[in-house]
């Protein structure tokens, strides 16, 4: 489905990531983790066209996404979530979404001074928002939600474009235990429902729990890849991996 | 001879504009507001001058009263029109700026009457030649005020103790407060140097038209918005170079351009070329 | 009579342009500085064109068809810069815009152009054809506010780096949203110069384009409702209380910073608020 091959990225004369390459297959749940500073949001805004890499190239199902704008691979069907999480706070939780919802409609400029109705939008919205078991702050501003609401819209958001891969940055970060496992479990049961997730991930007690594949980056370089059990198993990784991350998941 | 001839109005123009535009990016590298209003400070600083002038007989001591009562307007500006909106996005600030700035002129003309004032005796006016070409002294003097001016600022920066707060709290205002300096303090010595410096160019432009009038802020107001964005917003370094390059571009292009363009939006022409190449000024910060 | 209908229709030509300067401020959180100059634009296309003997509609379209083209290429601009950048970057355009006709002898330079031909509506006719266009712009303004393109304009002017990431084309938005607000700028240009017959370019200095901003930012940016109130009172009071003519600019510039500290999101923001402290009492009454 989403193919990155051979991807280098340098800020400044600093090389963050080097010769990356891996894909995402059809209805897999990828994780993609790593220390902090290991490249993988680097790796996401290369995938989302906001970083430029050195080499490389990406795709999705094939078609090249290389001499895209961001707009365009978001079009192509990918659905992001941010780590950092950014609602449209001059609307409702539901307009979030629903704006989102109706990614056909703003596609082209005329067609979007031609379209006026928003109710279909916003019953998917609340569909949506039922699914992710925030249904109750459709009415809300995001402005005093608390993060645990505004890390499930931006899910939400990036789902309503139904997208063909969902990028997930972090998704859980910020979350506590329970609400991070609860998140998680949501990914799952989406997955099952034949969505293609590629989840950045910190929280590798959660990763190794629901992903069926992991790739472990560090430096700027791919170091493990495989089932996640046995990747985490492999003791260069478990090395690279001490000190931060191995330490959250003994805990 | 007309080349030197035109590059010296064209530093002298500079001179003064620096003096106006520097104000005006030490207002936004701290605060992040584009401070229109502060035009009105450099007329109200032309007004004070020729009064006091006109009263005490003494230009030195009508600049210096100049200097300080706008440079405490400043600060009353700050505290009672910016201070309450600096959390609100930028163009409240900004809107409320231009407000303030045509209510100004409004004032002026009101009180002072709408045709102008002027010296009851105009001093420093002999033509002195310089290089082959004739100043007045009264320009020198303005050259001299603008030259003293930024290097008293660029050595009361470096080495006072006060001024090295307040540059680092331009530089990053959080990690400064962390530092314990007291960033309040800071925003008030920022509108009284800034203000003050508008007020002595008002001074030195009355001199040298001997005229004061409600709207002679109007045009510097905006051309300095230029001259700051140019420069980079908030970067003093660049604005003083904007400041100069616009000076001299302006009086070149009154003779090559004068045909096609008037005076006045030369120095936007030239602005508006440069963001389109580079978005962020001349000289970016950082 | 003639007095009351030359009120009414400049009131429905502010109601116009300070609609025009919303869809580009209110709706997609461009801001402007330089709107006047695009007034200008179409007033000065018009009454050339009308001088040379064109039929009023056709000059009038070609006056909206000029301005847009202009705004259309300071939406490019709006592309490069932001914020700050941006106002400024308007505000030089309206400067250029004024540099430029001052200079220009067959836009009559600092005479500007007198003897502009008339429509030959007569004077109720004529005020009649600009309350019904000012409707028109206004129930267009509301529509596009409620479809999806002003949908897609709230979205750009609250955060246009996340529109881009669920996949916006935030750069054709934006350029949209200068081509349809200075079209509408131009036909208030075109239809102001063929109602006072004479412009020059005062008609349409810097102080002008921040007339219209303030009739926006008084209003509320963005407020369709909001905005035509404050185009329509801003534009009346001066002249129905003549003796404030002497201090029009000492009242816009004390409201504009007025409205700014205690209410920046203009009479539409007093508006809801105290509607809101309404409903809040009346549910505290019977709750």
């Amino acid at each position: 489905m989403l193919r990155v091959d051979n991807i280098t990225v340098v800020f400044g004369g600093v090389t963050a990531v080097k010769d990356v390459a891996f894909g995402v297959k059809n209805g897999e749940l990828l994780g993609l983790i790593g220390p902090n500073g290991a490249g993988k949001t680097t790796l996401m805004r290369v995938i989302t066209g906001t970083v430029t890499p050195v080499s490389g190239s990406v795709s999705l199902i094939n078609t090249s996404l290389d001499r895209k704008s961001s707009h365009e691979r978001i079009r192509a069907g990918i659905g992001l979530s941010q780590q950092i999480v950014h609602p449209f706070r001059s609307m409702t939780v539901g307009e979030n979404v629903a704006y989102a919802a109706g990614y056909a409609k703003t596609r082209n400029p005329l067609r979007s001074i031609l379209s006026y109705s928003r109710k279909k939008e916003m019953d998917k919205a609340r569909e949506i928002l039922k699914l992710l078991d925030i249904e109750e702050v459709a009415e809300a501003t995001p402005t005093n939600l608390p993060l645990g609401y505004l890390k499930r819209l931006e899910v939400a958001r990036a789902l309503a474009l139904q997208p063909k891969i969902l990028l997930l940055d972090e998704p859980l970060a910020g979350l506590n235990q329970m609400e991070a496992r609860k998140l998680a479990d949501k990914l799952l049961e989406l997955n099952r429902l034949g969505q293609t997730i590629l989840l950045i991930e910190h929280n590798l007690s959660e990763v190794i729990r629901i992903c069926g594949r992991i790739i472990v980056i560090d430096n700027g370089i791919k170091i493990g890849e495989g089932e996640p059990q046995k990747v985490m198993r492999d003791p260069d990784i478990r090395s690279a991996y001490l000190g931060e991350g191995y330490n959250n998941a003994a805990s | 001879m007309l080349f030197v001839n035109l590059c010296m109005q064209g530093l002298l123009q500079g001179g003064i504009y620096a003096l106006i535009a520097i104000g005006l990016t030490l207002v936004y590298g701290l605060l992040r507001i584009l401070h229109v209003a502060h035009a009105g400070l450099y007329t109200l600083g032309g007004y004070i001058a020729v009064i006091v002038t006109n009263t005490t007989g003494s230009f030195s001591l009508g600049l210096m009263t100049s200097m300080l009562a706008v440079g405490l307007v400043g600060m009353v500006i700050y505290r009672l029109i910016y201070q309450p909106i600096l959390d609100k996005p930028p163009f409240v600030a900004l809107i409320a700026s231009i407000g303030l700035f045509i209510a100004l002129e409004e004032i002026y003309r009101i009180i002072f009457g709408p045709y102008g004032i002027t010296f009851a005796a105009v001093p420093l006016q002999g033509a002195v030649n310089f290089a082959g070409t004739y100043l007045r002294e009264c320009e020198i003097a303005a050259v001299l005020l603008a030259t003293l001016l930024i290097a008293a600022l660029t050595l009361f920066t470096k080495h006072s103790r006060i001024g090295i707060a307040w540059r680092a709290t331009v530089t990053d205002p959080e990690m400064s407060q962390s530092f314990g300096v007291d960033v309040v303090k800071v925003r008030y010595l920022n509108f009284f140097i800034g203000s003050a410096m508008a007020a002595g160019a008002g001074s030195m432009v009355a001199l040298m038209n001997n005229l004061v009038e409600p709207t002679m802020g109007s045009v510097p107001s905006y051309k300095a918005l230029a001259i700051i964005v140019l420069g980079g917003l908030g970067n003093v370094r660049g604005t003083l170079i904007a400041a100069l390059v616009i000076g001299i571009a302006e009086t070149f292009g009154t003779i090559y351009l004068g045909d096609y363009l008037d005076r006045d939006s030369i120095a936007f022409a030239f602005l508006i070329l440069v963001l389109m190449v580079k978005p962020t000024g001349l000289f970016a910060k950082g | 009579m003639e007095y009351e209908i030359s009120l009414l229709t400049i009131m429905g030509i502010s109601i116009i342009g300070a609609l025009s300067l919303n869809i580009i401020v209110g709706f997609c959180g461009q801001i402007s500085l330089g709107h006047a100059a695009f007034l200008g634009m179409g007033a000065y296309t018009s009454a050339i064109l009308t001088k040379m003997g064109v039929p009023f509609a056709a000059a009038v379209l070609a006056g909206m068809v000029v301005a847009a083209i202009f705004g259309i290429l300071v939406g490019f601009a709006s592309l490069r810069v932001r914020h700050d950048f941006l106002a400024i970057t308007t505000m030089g355009v309206a400067f250029l815009f004024l540099g430029i006709v001052r200079k220009q002898e067959f836009l009559g330079g600092e005479m500007g152009i007198a003897m502009i031909p008339d429509p030959g509506l007569g004077k109720v006719g004529y005020m009649i054809l600009v309350l019904l266009l000012a409707l028109a712009v206004a129930l267009f303004s509301i529509y596009l506010k409620r479809s999806w393109m002003g949908f897609t304009f709230d979205v750009v002017a609250d955060d246009e780096d996340t529109a881009t990431l669920i996949g916006i084309d935030v750069s054709s938005y934006k350029l949209i949203a200068f081509a349809i607000g200075t079209a509408f700028a131009g036909l208030a240009g075109a239809l102001y110069a063929h109602h006072v017959k004479f412009i020059d370019p005062e008609s349409f200095n810097f102080v002008e384009s921040i007339t219209v901003l303030s009739m926006v930012v008084i209003g509320g940016a963005g407020s369709v409702w909001g905005v035509i109130i404050a185009a329509a009172a801003l534009s009346l009071f001066p002249m129905w209380f003549q003796f404030i003519d002497q201090y029009k600019l000492l009242v816009y510039g004390g409201l504009l910073c007025a409205i700014m500290l205690f209410s920046p999101d203009g009479l539409s923001g007093i508006f809801t608020r105290s509607l809101a402290n309404i409903r809040g009492r009346e549910s505290n009454a019977s709750g």
